[in-house]
C-alpha cells in the first residue's frame, strides 16, 4: 500500500535536528573541498546533504539547502582557484553543481509525490469512519484517526498488531469462510462485534475490500467500520416494543375469547368426569361390564388430552417470547385459530366454511404471531356479521398456493365474511394504528396484523365482496424445500 | 314384560354426549343421542322418549328453544338441562318454563340420576 509510508510533518522531533545534522555533514565536505588540493569533484558529496533534507524540510527548505550547497561549492572554488582558473577545475565545478542541481530537482519531485500521498492519507483521516488497512497476515499497516477515535488506540499502538487480536473481533461466520468470500468477490461486508480499548463493545458495520498487486495477488485489505451499536440498540428496542404490543393484543383477544375458551376447556373436563362416573357404574354392576368400563376410561384419556391441547395452545398464545421463525403450515395455524373462535362463531349464528388446500407448502414464521393474525381476522369477520340480518352469516376460510408476478411461490389464506362491509373512507385507513370502526375498538388489531405479516416477508390486503362483506387475504412466501 | 324407559340426550359436543349416554346406559336405560335439537325433533323415536337431557347452548337451536317447541306441540316430556354457562337468567327461564332440572357441566352423576328417576316416577325401572 502506498499510503503505508506516509507520515506527518516534523516527524524528526526537535526542529534543530536536521540543521545540526546538515551542518555536521556539510562542514567536512566544505573543509576537504577547500583545504585539500584533490583533483576530484568533492562537492558532489553535497547530494548526501540534500537527499535527506526532503524528509525533514518543506519545498523551500530543500531549495535553501540546495542553494547553500551550491554557495559552499562556489565559495570553495573561489578560495582554492582564486589565482588560476584551471579549465579542468572549472569542469569539476560544473560536474558538482550539476549533480547538486539534478539531485535537488529529483528530491523536490519525490517530495511532491510523497506529499500528494500524504494528502490522500490525510483525506482518510477527514472521514469519521474508522478505516484501517491490514496485510494478508491480518497485521495492521495503516490506522486512521476515525479508527483511533472509535477504538481508542493511536496509529502507533495499532500498527503492527493483528486486527482480530487487537479488536477481539467476533465474526458472524467462521473467519475462514469470510476470507474465502472476500477473496472470491474482492470485497465483503457484514456486522462485526469489536471491543474498544476501554473494553466496551462496538457493533460495527464493516466493509472490506482487497488490494491486489499487478500480478493479481491480494496484498492488503482495507476495512471501513461504522459504529452501529446505537442503531442496533434502537432496533432491538423497537422490536421488543412491537413484540410486547403484539403480546398485549393477544392477551386482549384472549380476554374477548374468555367465554369460548372456558367452554373449550370445560367441555372435555365435563366429559372426563361423566365418563369416570359411568365407568364406576359399569364396574359396580352385579356383573361388572369390563368392556364398557374400559371404553369409559379410554374416552377419559382422550378428553383429557383434548383439554390439555386447548391449554397448551392458550399457553403458547400467552407467552411473550421473542418471535421464533420455524417451518410452519398455514393449514394447522388456521385450524388452531378456528378452534379458539369456533364458539364465538356459533354464538353469533355464523356458519363456518373451511376449504384447506391439501399438502400446502410450509412457510417460515412464528406460529403464535401468525395464529394471532388469523384469530384477529376471524374475530373481525364474526363481529362484522354480528349485526347482519336479511342474509346468511357465512365465514369462509380458504388456503391456497399461488405464484406472484415476480415468480415467488406464496401460500395464501383468505378470510371472507358476509358482514356489513367497509365504507370507502375506512378502507383507506384500515391498517392504520388507532383507526377503528368499532366503538370499543383500539384500532391496533389490523395494524399489528400488517406489521406481523410484513415482518414475515408477506402481504395483507382486502377487497369488498360483490355481494356482502369483505375478504382479507394474507400471502406469505412458501418455503422452497418442503421439510420432511 | 315391562318396557325399559328410553332417555334421549341432545348435545352438540360429542364427548359429553357419549359420556352422558354411557352413564345413563350403565343404569340399564335405553338411550338415543342427537347432536342437535333439530335432529331430535325430526326423529321418529321422539314420541317413545320418556325423558330428555339437553344441552342449553347449541349453534342453531338452543335447548330452551327446543323446550318451547316441545311444549307448543303439547309434549309433556320431562326435560333436564345441562350447560357450560350456568347463568342465573337462563336457569330461571328454564325453571319457569317447567324444566325438571338445570345442571351445570360437569354435573354430579348422583344429582343427574336423581332427576332421571324423578322423571320416570311411576314407570317400571330397569334391572
Amino acid at each position: 500500500m502506498e499510503i503505508k509510508g506516509a507520515r506527518g510533518e516534523g516527524s524528526g522531533g526537535s526542529p534543530y535536528f536536521f540543521p545540526v545534522v546538515a551542518f555536521i555533514m556539510a562542514a567536512p565536505i566544505f573543509a576537504v573541498d577547500t583545504l585539500t588540493p584533490l583533483d576530484t569533484a568533492i562537492a558532489v558529496l553535497y547530494v548526501a546533504v540534500i537527499m535527506p533534507s526532503a524528509h525533514f524540510l518543506g519545498r523551500r527548505g530543500v531549495l535553501a539547502v540546495s542553494g547553500g550547497c551550491i554557495a559552499l561549492t562556489t565559495i570553495s572554488f573561489l578560495i582554492v582557484h582564486r589565482h588560476d582558473w584551471d579549465s579542468s577545475a572549472l569542469v569539476r565545478l560544473g560536474v558538482s553543481l550539476s549533480a547538486i542541481s539534478i539531485t535537488s530537482i529529483l528530491t523536490l519531485r519525490n517530495q511532491q509525490v510523497t506529499s500528494a500521498l500524504r494528502d490522500q492519507a490525510n483525506l482518510l483521516n477527514l472521514t469519521h469512519d474508522a478505516i484501517f488497512v491490514r496485510d494478508m497476515a491480518d497485521r495492521i499497516i495503516y490506522w486512521n484517526q476515525g479508527a483511533e477515535q472509535l477504538y481508542g488506540w493511536s496509529p502507533a499502538e495499532a500498527v503492527g498488531q493483528t486486527a482480530a487480536g487487537l479488536l477481539r473481533t467476533r465474526f458472524p461466520d467462521t473467519p475462514a469462510s469470510i476470507q474465502a468470500a472476500l477473496l472470491a468477490d474482492r470485497q465483503w461486508s457484514g456486522e462485526l462485534v469489536h471491543f474498544k480499548r476501554d473494553g466496551t463493545q462496538v457493533i460495527a458495520l464493516s466493509r472490506w475490500s482487497v488490494q491486489m498487486d499487478k500480478a493479481g495477488r491480494p496484498v492488503a485489505v482495507m476495512e471501513t467500520n461504522n459504529d452501529i451499536t446505537e442503531r442496533k440498540h434502537s432496533e432491538a428496542m423497537l422490536q421488543k416494543a412491537q413484540a410486547e404490543l403484539a403480546h398485549a393484543m393477544r392477551v386482549a383477544t384472549m380476554g374477548e375469547l374468555t367465554a369460548s375458551i372456558a367452554h373449550e376447556v370445560n367441555q372435555p373436563l365435563a366429559a372426563v368426569i361423566t365418563n369416570g362416573e359411568a365407568g364406576l357404574r359399569w364396574l359396580g354392576r352385579e356383573v361388572p361390564d369390563l368392556g364398557e368400563a374400559r371404553a369409559s376410561v379410554e374416552r377419559m384419556i382422550s378428553s383429557g388430552k383434548r383439554a390439555n391441547n386447548v391449554i397448551a395452545r392458550l399457553r403458547a398464545l400467552a407467552r411473550r417470547d421473542d418471535p421464533d421463525h420455524m417451518p410452519v403450515n398455514l393449514n394447522e395455524i388456521v385450524e388452531d385459530a378456528l378452534m379458539l373462535v369456533q364458539r364465538e362463531a356459533d354464538s353469533h349464528s355464523v356458519s363456518v366454511g373451511l376449504d384447506l388446500k391439501a399438502s400446502l407448502p410450509d412457510i417460515s414464521g412464528d406460529r403464535v404471531q401468525l395464529q394471532q393474525v388469523v384469530i384477529n381476522l376471524l374475530m373481525n369477520a364474526i363481529q362484522a356479521m354480528a349485526g347482519v340480518s336479511g342474509w346468511a352469516r357465512e365465514l369462509s376460510i380458504a388456503t391456497r398456493e399461488a405464484r406472484e408476478p415476480s415468480g415467488t411461490d406464496i401460500v395464501t389464506v383468505e378470510v371472507r365474511d358476509t358482514g356489513i362491509g367497509i365504507d370507502e373512507q375506512s378502507a383507506n385507513q384500515l391498517f392504520t394504528a388507532f383507526y377503528s370502526t368499532k366503538k370499543e375498538g383500539l384500532g391496533m388489531g389490523l395494524s399489528i396484523c400488517r406489521s406481523i405479516i410484513e415482518a414475515h416477508g408477506g402481504r395483507i390486503s382486502f377487497e369488498t365482496n360483490a355481494d356482502h362483506g369483505v375478504s382479507f387475504t394474507v400471502g406469505l412466501p412458501a418455503l422452497k424445500d418442503p421439510v420432511p | 314384560m315391562s318396557e325399559v324407559p328410553m332417555i334421549a340426550i341432545v348435545d352438540d359436543d360429542e364427548s359429553v354426549r357419549i359420556a352422558t349416554e354411557s352413564l345413563i346406559r350403565s343404569f340399564g336405560f335405553k338411550t338415543n343421542v342427537f347432536s342437535s335439537a333439530e335432529a331430535f325433533l325430526a326423529s321418529s323415536t321422539m314420541r317413545e322418549t320418556h325423558c330428555l337431557i339437553s344441552d342449553v347452548q347449541m349453534p342453531t337451536m338452543s335447548g330452551l328453544e327446543l323446550f318451547d317447541v316441545l311444549r307448543s306441540r303439547g309434549a309433556e316430556l320431562p326435560v333436564i338441562f345441562i350447560t357450560s354457562f350456568p347463568e342465573e337468567r337462563v336457569r330461571r327461564r328454564a325453571q319457569a318454563a317447567g324444566a325438571l332440572g338445570f345442571l351445570s357441566k360437569p354435573f354430579d352423576a348422583d344429582t343427574m340420576m336423581s332427576f332421571v328417576f324423578q322423571a320416570l316416577k311411576g314407570r317400571p325401572l330397569p334391572g
